[in-house]
């Protein structure tokens, strides 16, 4: 029996890039298309509950029945509900490079009653807090990825009514 | 607004994914690959209870569960089993195509060893033909770092 | 009528962040020979091998084929199971199902990731966007960072009680030795000190990504009996899903709404006579990604009222010393191999109902153990352990 030289460990990198081509299928593939043709949010209501579903597809994830084909297009302002930021970059496998701190993202809960989470334009992580009121910026040449064609959500000021 | 399903447009998103990874080859795997680098050595693990040698080696017998621990040299010269040609060109080929590989037996060995074969073309090849081991001369502890086996004279 | 199915063997690796010393096949061999050494069976005892990992944490594909050997398979059924964080648990409900129908009477779970290979919250935000898109997702810690800032709003729980919880957490893993993160902390102050990781989440708070593997071996009431004087029974198991993407893959972002959590920890108490789980349940080993969500299952899995989990912590009742201990080996905190994590929490939770867990074993007498597992889109799995039934 030969005795194993010292240890050293053989280790293999790899980061080749995988390409895809992922369908959408007609339902999601309607949000896309409004998102990247009108910059606008839509998605069908269930016919049997009448809630929204979110991401709009062909199912009702609660009545187990299929949605139907009542779109309704949503509002693009919201209300920030919770929200976070990076301290450490991480890692976007979709563009192969670091999202750069603090990128800050929020879950916003749309006027339409929809959640929806999205990057913060706000950088200055001291005025961000639950509550604030949000509202969509799109990106100049929509990509044709439904939400992702959403730049971030902008801050923004609101007259209370009856003042 | 209502639509027919019909009259709805599906999308094709293409994109592409890049998760780095770094695989562990592991004690057993890096002696293997070690010893191809530095000495030109192929090494297989015997299984004491069922006499089989295992090449690339491992660490576990498929048959008895026994660890395994004893290593042996095997021959850098052996059997064709089997083989085929790849023709057409995908990213993961480590050559351009067309690329001539097998599954080949060394001497000494109970299992088959997948690699190229070289200096050879396709219509010569043979099942039980005779091939030995090049070597490259600058090697990095890869299972390429055989260039590829070539029929015996 | 079900065959009655206990857990015989119990291994596990001595987890670590890195293992550049083996590949997965050898990590997860090394737990399959601790499990079968316990159980005092052989390979060839074993009918049939469920496995648990989740492929794109490490970029290593369909594992359970080209491990066969190392995982005691050739020749025996069974399959991979994945299926998110709870992939360990979906494995051994499968290999509970397998015995439990007379199928089979041995069965083995081996859950393995090594994580020192790839990236996993990279491999996590590959898989939900583009639904989600790519601009909002960083992986799970967003979603989890999301949640803990609603619940410190929302119940009062402050961060030195996510101190706490890793104070405790700690504690255990330095009592286990087969835990990873073992740092001897010595205090809150010491901890609410150290860095954030993605606020208000600290790296202390959060779990780290860990090598390692752990298998059960599981038989029918008429093995058990011929084998091992100590069987753990599983009384019962219990899945739930939720509806996907309706506000982030982990819950409710607000935590109003806990769903499968609430679900199946009220369905399993109900057809098991449990009505005061704290009670009637003697310990738990439940999955927290975060010190955060540790507070919340307490809730969601009602070892106390909503809003109180940060006074169970405060109050050292769920300590090991305490009158509930929950995650005495130092739980999720202090290891986390994904695929294995689940299958960690029963073998956990069955080595306290035997007796074995050395150092870490808790005060409190466990005739019954609940373990948990947690997974994307907010899935939860229940198994509940006995010492009889």
């Amino acid at each position: 029996m030969e005795k194993e030289p010292t240890q050293e460990y053989i280790q293999v990198k790899i980061d080749t890039p995988r390409p895809y081509r992922w369908s959408t299928g007609k339902y999601l593939g309607k949000l896309y298309k409004e998102a990247r043709d009108r910059k606008k949010l839509v998605t069908n209501r269930c016919t049997k509950c009448k809630e929204l579903v979110y991401p709009p597809q062909m199912v009702c994830g609660r009545c187990k029945v299929e949605a139907g084909q009542d779109w309704v297009e949503m509002s693009d302002k919201g209300t920030v509900v919770q929200y976070t930021y990076l301290i450490f970059p991480r890692w976007d496998p979709h563009r192969g490079e670091y999202y750069s701190s603090p990128y800050p993202s929020a879950t916003v809960l749309l006027d339409s009653g929809l959640y929806l989470r999205s990057r913060l334009e706000e950088q200055d992580t001291k005025k961000l807090k639950r509550g604030m009121r949000v509202q969509a910026v799109w990106k100049e040449k929509g990509r044709g990825r439904g939400q992702d064609d959403i730049e971030y959500f902008r801050t923004i000021e609101e007259l209370e009514v009856g003042k | 607004m209502t639509k027919k399903l019909e009259e709805l447009e599906a999308f094709v998103v293409e994109g592409k994914v890049a998760i780095p990874a770094t695989y562990s080859a592991g004690t057993v795997g890096s002696r293997f690959l070690i010893e191809m680098r530095d000495n030109k050595r192929i090494m297989g693990m015997r299984c004491s209870k069922c006499g089989i040698v295992y090449v690339p080696p491992r660490s576990t017998c498929e048959s008895c569960f026994d660890k395994l621990d004893e290593w042996v040299e095997v021959s850098d010269t052996g059997t064709i089993l089997t083989y085929t040609v790849a023709c057409q060109p995908s990213p993961v080929l480590p050559a351009e195509p067309p690329v001539i590989y097998g599954i080949i037996r060394l001497d000494g060995a109970g299992t088959g060893f997948v690699h190229m074969l070289g200096e050879v073309k396709s219509e010569e090849l043979r099942v039980g033909m005779r091939v030995k081991a090049v070597f490259k001369e600058e090697r990095t502890a890869s299972v390429l770092d055989i260039k590829y086996f070539r029929p015996l004279k | 009528m079900a065959n009655r199915v206990a857990i015989v063997g119990i291994g596990q690796t001595f987890h670590k962040s890195k293992r550049p010393d083996v590949n997965q096949a050898e990590m997860a061999n090394e737990a399959v020979r601790a499990a079968l050494t316990d159980a005092q069976l052989g390979s060839k005892d074993i009918e049939a091998v469920v496995s648990s990992n989740m492929e794109p944490f490490e970029g290593v594909y369909l594992p359970d084929h080209w491990m066969a050997s190392e995982m005691a398979a050739c020749g025996k059924s069974g399959f991979k199971v994945a299926t998110g964080g709870t992939s360990g648990a979906s494995a051994v409900v499968e290999a509970f199902h397998l015995i439990a129908s007379g199928l089979a009477s041995t069965s083995l779970v081996v859950g393995f990731q090594k994580h020192d290979t790839g990236d996993t919250q990279a491999g996590m935000t590959a898989c939900m966007t583009p639904v989600f898109g790519s601009g909002a997702t960083t992986g799970a810690i967003s979603e989890f960072a999301n949640q803990a800032l609603v619940y410190m709003e929302k119940s009062g729980a402050k961060e030195e009680h996510a101190a706490m919880v890793r104070l405790k957490a700690d504690r255990g893993a330095c009592r286990n030795p087969y835990a990873q993160l073992k740092l001897g902390l010595k205090g809150v102050e010491e901890i609410l000190s150290s860095g954030y990781l993605e606020w208000p989440i600290r790296i202390l708070d959060f779990c780290p990504q860990t090598c390692g593997a752990c298998a059960l071996v599981l038989a029918s009431e008429e093995i058990a009996g011929k084998i091992t004087r100590k069987p753990v029974w599983i009384a019962d198991t219990i899945t739930v899903h939720q509806e996907p993407f309706r506000a982030g893959s982990f819950g409710d972002p607000t935590g109003l709404e806990t769903y499968s959590q609430d679900v199946a920890s009220t369905k399993l108490y109900k057809r098991n006579g449990i009505t005061n789980p704290r009670k009637d349940i003697d310990m738990a080993e439940i999955y927290e990604p975060s010190t955060w969500e540790e507070m919340m299952h307490y809730e969601h899995y009602h070892f106390c009222d909503e809003n109180e989990g940060w006074k169970l912590i405060e109050k050292g009742i769920t300590a090991i010393e305490g009158e509930f201990p929950v995650n005495p080996s130092g739980g999720v905190l202090s290891t986390n191999p994904i695929g294995a994590t689940p299958v960690i929490r029963v073998a956990e939770a069955a080595l306290q109902i035997r007796g074995d867990a050395g150092e870490h074993q808790v005060t409190r007498d466990v005739k019954t153990a609940v373990a948990t597992a947690l997974g994307g889109c907010n899935w939860t799995t229940m198994i509940l352990l006995r010492r009889s039934l």
